[in-house]
């Protein structure tokens, strides 16, 4: 006899169903029970529905691609990667440099407000004066050096990313790498330079910031990519 | 599709494995490990946590994902479902064991799937009695491609016969039947009144049954199977 064949006697499938799992009160599964002993329909519809649920619970959990974990783990990876890893080289985000560089700038607006109306006896010596005297210039100063110091440390960190990965490059590879470092050392070095000539130098900064970026990004892209680092994109 | 592997330097990776093993307690590995130790070490980014769990719950939630999804898109469900496990983990407060929120997140993820793929309703109603055609297409192509015998002859159509019920029942009845979990837990991972999760499943069966009899599959061939 085919599974599912309708029973005539007007039990409800439900009811068997429930009766297979236990999930009747003792009254209502006794009712059946008394009542499949009389029906033969209804006594293999509780067979079929008995062999039916051993069976599904006699299919096996499959194994999953050996591909899964890998994927698991680089979207999580991918995920979790620090945010200065996200950063783009001269990108428009809310980059620190940036937020200090604007903030230096509303700095000197309001110094050089404040300087154009005040007394001009000793020109000279004043803007000495001022500008190591005036809060908000100092404030905007301290963010510039704050700035540069969270790029400096996230270099760093990345340095010693680097530094695990380096042994298992090519000898070419690591000599393109510290090559590489060392120009972005010297544009580093000379924006720096440049940002500390004067007192508030936001183009100055400005451009400090851009060469830690463009580190970062070389540095990131060397931990990410390995010694492949500059070749294009990896395949996807 | 699913994201495809890292590559071998990727960071958080590599970096991550640099120092693996150091923190796993001296005589313990992590397949020792209970459910409420390893959601500790995971909390604690121990490292090789996330993978012994993965390895732990990967067939379960697979074999959840491959039932509600079909084998075309199993894997990619199965690897979100394990993101939003280890994005929740640190958050796991215990209320519920942990194979259970698990199932949740599996279900939700292959709900969500096809939610967004063909507009299906998280919960079969009544009105949902229409068959997957697309599982049920990809599932239809798989047991064709090399001849079976016996057993995997009834597996692969007691298989297709799951996959031509509606989403809603088939949650319930691969909960239910195929997973052994009890209706308080499937009431607590769908959401719906233990109840509801009873009514579901027994007119899941009753469906089931219709679809195996019209598939020629008898009383006898799964008693014996």
């Amino acid at each position: 006899m085919a599974i599912g064949s309708s029973t005539t006697c007007g039990q409800s499938p439900e009811t068997l169903s429930a009766f297979v799992d236990g999930d009747l009160s003792p009254s209502q599964a006794q009712t059946v029970r008394a009542h499949a002993a009389a029906c033969p329909q209804c006594t293999i519809s509780i067979a079929e529905l008995t062999a039916m649920v051993t069976a599904a619970r006699g299919l096996e959990r499959p194994e999953p691609p050996p591909s899964l974990w890998p994927a698991v783990e680089g979207a999580m990876a991918r995920h979790e990667r620090p945010w200065w890893l996200s950063l783009r080289l001269f990108g428009s985000g809310a980059l620190a440099g940036a937020v200090a560089v604007s903030v230096v700038a509303l700095g000197l607006a309001s110094w050089r407000t404040h300087r154009a109306t005040a007394p001009l006896v000793a020109p000279v010596a004043q803007v000495t004066v001022v500008a190591s005297a005036d809060p908000l210039l100092n404030e905007a100063e301290a963010e510039f050096a704050s700035a540069a110091a969270a790029y400096e440390r996230s270099i760093e960190k990345l340095r010693a990313l680097l530094a695990r990965e380096e042994p298992r490059w090519s000898p070419a590879e690591r000599a393109r790498c510290t090559e590489r470092l060392a120009q972005l050392d010297d544009a580093i070095a000379t924006s720096r330079q440049l940002a500390h000539r004067s007192p508030g130098d936001t183009v100055g900064n400005e451009q400090l910031f851009a060469a830690y970026q463009q580190k970062i990004a070389f540095l990131a892209e060397a931990v990410h990519r390995g010694g492949t680092f500059g070749e294009g994109d990896p395949p996807r | 599709m699913a994201v495809k592997p890292p590559q071998a330097t990727m960071f958080g990776v590599t970096a991550v494995r640099a120092i693996e093993g150091l923190l796993v307690p001296a005589g313990a590995s992590r397949a020792e490990l209970d459910d409420a130790e390893l959601i500790a070490a995971i909390k604690r980014i121990d490292p090789g946590s996330r993978e012994a769990l993965y390895h732990r719950y990967k067939k379960r939630v697979y074999g959840l994902a491959l039932r509600i999804v079909g084998p075309g898109d199993a894997e990619e469900v199965a690897q979100e479902a394990f993101i939003r496990i280890f994005r929740g983990l640190p958050k796991f407060r215990g209320d519920a064991a942990l194979s259970t929120w698990i199932y949740r997140l599996a279900v939700n993820a292959a709900l969500s799937h096809r939610t967004r793929r063909a507009g299906a309703r998280l919960l079969t109603r009544d009105s949902d009695s229409q068959p997957d055609a697309q599982v049920d297409k990809t599932i239809e192509a798989q047991p064709a491609a090399e001849p079976i015998q016996g057993d995997a002859v009834l597996r692969a159509r007691l298989e297709r016969a799951l996959v031509r019920l509606p989403t809603g029942y088939r949650t319930v009845i691969v909960l239910h039947d195929v997973e052994g979990l009890e209706h308080e837990e499937i009431a607590s991972i769908l959401r719906c009144h233990v109840g509801t999760s009873k009514s579901q499943l027994h007119k899941a069966r009753a469906r089931l049954r219709e679809i195996l009899a019209a598939d020629g599959i008898t009383a006898e061939a799964l008693q014996n199977g």
